[in-house]
């Protein structure tokens, strides 16, 4: 791709003197993994808002708003000497809005969705901080990270490692992370399922990212994560759930460059499947177009579908053994469309993204009959980095 | 699904070439890496685990938190 | 975005493309660093650098040295040997008998005296130091160092993943591009005429040195005195070229095949060319041009 294909020399003469040169110190071309070579500092602002329930959809007859949530985050990262990096990170959340308490079939034998009455409001603020140490073969990562909201905390401590192959071709990457969380959930009005819970999780992390040539490279990854504790959701009505669940990831992605469009394909998939028996597959799709040097604009699709967990129904009973309601463990497909903008002004680079999200219902239906309160919802936000 | 993803990863492994280091210049642009805009990744993942049944993309799972 | 400064004789200039200009600038400094940090350590005329120890030290003990020196030293080695003695690192005594901007040509005697004091052959070294036999010997690294700058501020640039870069040290250049492989475009001048062409160069990822006396020589009547001296005779060539530029790998071998057709007759400076099997150019005293690179 654009070398010259100079031919292997042919005179000894010339042979000679490029075995010489190339013993001296500026021809080692040694693949060194290095710290990040200038600070960046980030902001982002995120506004996550789902659609309205329809009033044919909920008990009461009345169209319901639902969830709102803005995000405010925060990053630094930092070269320290010349084997260190530093990172910092900050999220804020408001959330506002109702949600699904419970389900029952309506006098039309519909399943009707019974919202959270009075709106909630609530703030998270989680916090994060990271070292990491790079060295000749690759690098290693510790983090930590505390959320705390009123109703729920967390502390997560996490560590992974990167190795470089000698050719510099393929990397392995390892990550382990282990939380310890903690719910308390807020009285109000309706009961909870519980006054005071924990939950601990555990996961781990394999991969491999191969460069396939100067255009194209791809990945693979495994990974293994332990949830265990109280696994019901406190706020519904008629929820209890295993107090295990083990999950499974196995995900590719790959990045193709072509050099006549000027931009990018990048493809990533992902299959997921648990111990509540609920599988997935997950596939996204993106082109990234370079409009010059400064402007990208990247539109982008996902489809996702999702089989239920086994002790998911559309109205939930007390059968005595583990029972839901909840929408998000149901069984349909997704469908999201978004637009994300980068321009660079010198060091400074904004991006905007746009992205709409549409639960399957009609069109988009993956057998059973979907569950009424599945959601549908915008997802905007917009941040910009600064480089010094 | 498993088999064909395993089938095309020997495939696209036995087929690589080598790139010098000086040729990776494409390779390094922001387009070409796993995860451009950690971020924008955090923001976005946080609105699919919410709301799925999956979560999970690289590297470990992380802390939770209450979303709903 | 263009770098521009002063080094090495002459101007300088990097050519960056990178992420953003901001990040450029920063990878330009380094490479900057990179050509500074040879010239301080190579350059005859500073006190501090490795090749004033060696001279002073000359005819009376050897002188320790790093492993970039000895290879530079084995380099320089080679380049004798491949041209049958006309590259010689110790032929830099000769600029003393010769006054280029007096157009007066030198003594005899003091040329056949100062010959006495050349000779590379004599010099011995290893891979920890270097010694030169006799008093009054200098090796002058002039004639490997700006070529290796080229090379060493492109490696450097390129470790750090630029998307593409070219570095012009005062006239030889190296360069790598993977701006979706378009290679950067040189021009290489007319010796008459510097604003004209005498041929295009596309730079993908390769080096292009040139050597010329067209702005450094002695014309007495209708003969032609080169600044380029033959290391056996202390004169420059009998109908050398007048101008060699050749495109190799990398920037070093470009620079020293370019210097050692100069000191060579025209017609043998072709042949070896044309064996060497590189992409070439030659422009003789009649102003003929030959070479692979002629017809671009």
């Amino acid at each position: 791709m654009g070398s010259n294909t100079l031919d292997k020399a042919k005179s000894p003469a010339l042979a000679a003197l490029l075995s010489s040169a190339v013993l001296l110190p500026a021809y080692q071309s040694a693949e060194a993994d290095a710290p990040p070579e200038s600070t960046e500092i980030g902001f982002r602002y995120g506004k996550y808002q789902e659609d309205t329930v329809a009033g044919s959809d909920t008990l009461s007859g009345q169209k319901s708003e639902r969830y709102d949530i803005d995000v405010a985050q925060f990053s630094l990262i930092a070269p320290v000497g010349d084997s260190w990096s530093v990172g910092l990170t900050g999220q804020w959340e408001s959330m506002s809005g109702a949600s699904p308490w419970f389900s029952l079939y309506g006098a039309d034998g519909q399943q009707k969705v019974i919202m959270s009455g009075a709106s909630i409001e609530d703030r998270r603020a989680e916090y994060g901080v990271e070292a990491r140490y790079f060295h000749d073969e690759g690098n290693v990562g510790f983090n930590y990270v505390n959320s705390e909201e009123d109703d729920y905390h967390s502390d997560s401590v996490g560590a992974d490692a990167s190795l470089n192959s000698a050719d510099g071709l393929r990397t392995y990457t390892l990550a382990l992370s282990a939380s310890v969380d903690k719910i308390t959930p807020t009285q109000g009005v309706a009961p909870t399922n519980t006054l005071k819970a924990d939950k601990d999780i555990h996961s781990i992390w394999v991969g491999v990212s191969q460069i396939i040539n100067d255009r194209s490279i791809f990945n693979l990854g495994l990974g293994y994560t332990q949830r265990q504790g109280y696994l019901t959701d406190p706020y519904k009505y008629r929820d209890n759930r295993p107090d295990n669940r083990e999950e499974l990831v196995l995900s590719g992605g790959y990045r193709h460059f072509f050099d006549d469009q000027n931009g990018a394909l990048q493809t990533d998939y992902r299959y997921f499947i648990d111990s509540w028996d609920v599988e997935s597959h997950t596939l996204e799709l993106a082109w990234v177009q370079n409009l010059n040097n400064d402007i990208q604009v990247t539109p982008f699709v996902r489809g996702y579908n999702q089989s239920q967990a086994n002790f998911y129904s559309d109205v939930a009973v007390d059968t005595g053994g583990y029972y839901s309601d909840d929408h998000r463990l149901s069984s349909y497909s997704a469908v999201s469309f978004g637009l994300r903008l980068k321009k660079n002004f010198g060091p400074w680079r904004v991006s905007a993204t746009a992205e709409r999200y549409e639960s399957a219902e009609g069109r988009w239906r993956y057998s059973q009959v979907p569950n009424k309160a599945l959601v549908d919802f915008w997802g905007y936000s917009l941040g910009f980095t600064y480089n010094f | 699904m498993k088999n064909s993803l395993f089938v095309l990863s020997i495939i696209a492994l036995t087929g690589c070439q080598t790139v010098e280091p000086w040729e990776r210049g494409i390779l390094a642009k922001e387009e070409m890496q796993w995860q451009a805009s950690t971020m924008e990744a955090r923001f976005r993942q946080q609105m699919f685990n919410s709301k799925e049944a999956s979560s999970g993309t690289s590297g470990a799972a992380g802390g939770g938190c209450g979303c709903n | 975005m263009k770098y521009a400064f002063k080094a090495m004789g002459g101007p300088c200039v990097f050519r960056i493309k990178a992420r953003s200009e901001h990040i450029a600038y920063h990878h330009a400094q380094a490479a900057h660093e990179e050509v500074l940090r040879l010239e301080r350590r190579y350059s005859r005329y500073r006190e501090d650098s490795i090749t004033s120890t060696i001279n002073a030290s000359a005819g009376k003990n050897s002188v320790s040295i790093d492993e970039e020196t000895y290879r530079l030293l084995n380099y320089a080695d080679t380049a004798f040997k491949v041209s049958g003695g006309l590259f010689d690192l110790t032929s830099g005594v000769l600029r003393r008998c010769w006054d280029f901007r007096s157009q007066t040509l030198p003594n005899q005697d003091e040329v056949e005296r100062t010959l006495t004091r050349v000779g590379w052959a004599g010099v011995r070294f290893s891979k920890d130091e270097v010694f030169l036999p006799d008093i009054g010997m200098e090796i002058d690294f002039g004639g490997v160092v700006k070529e290796y700058a080229v090379d060493a501020a492109l490696a450097l640039l390129k470790k750090r993943k630029v998307e593409g870069a070219l570095v012009d040290l005062a006239g030889d250049i190296g360069a790598f591009s993977n701006g979706f492989g378009t290679p950067w475009d040189i021009g290489i001048k007319h010796p008459r005429s510097p604003e004209k062409a005498v041929a295009t160069v596309q730079l993908a990822n390769s080096a292009l040195a040139s050597s010329g006396d067209y702005e450094r020589c002695i014309v007495i009547g209708d003969r032609r005195y080169s600044h380029i001296l033959n290391p056996k005779t202390g004169w420059p060539t009998n109908n050398a070229p007048l101008a060699v530029s050749i495109l190799a790998p990398n920037c070093l071998v470009a620079g020293s095949s370019a210097t050692i057709a100069m000191l060579m007759h025209s017609s043998a400076a072709r042949a070896w060319l044309s064996e060497l099997g590189i992409p070439w150019l030659l422009v003789d005293s009649d102003f003929n041009t030959y070479g692979t690179l002629a017809g671009i």
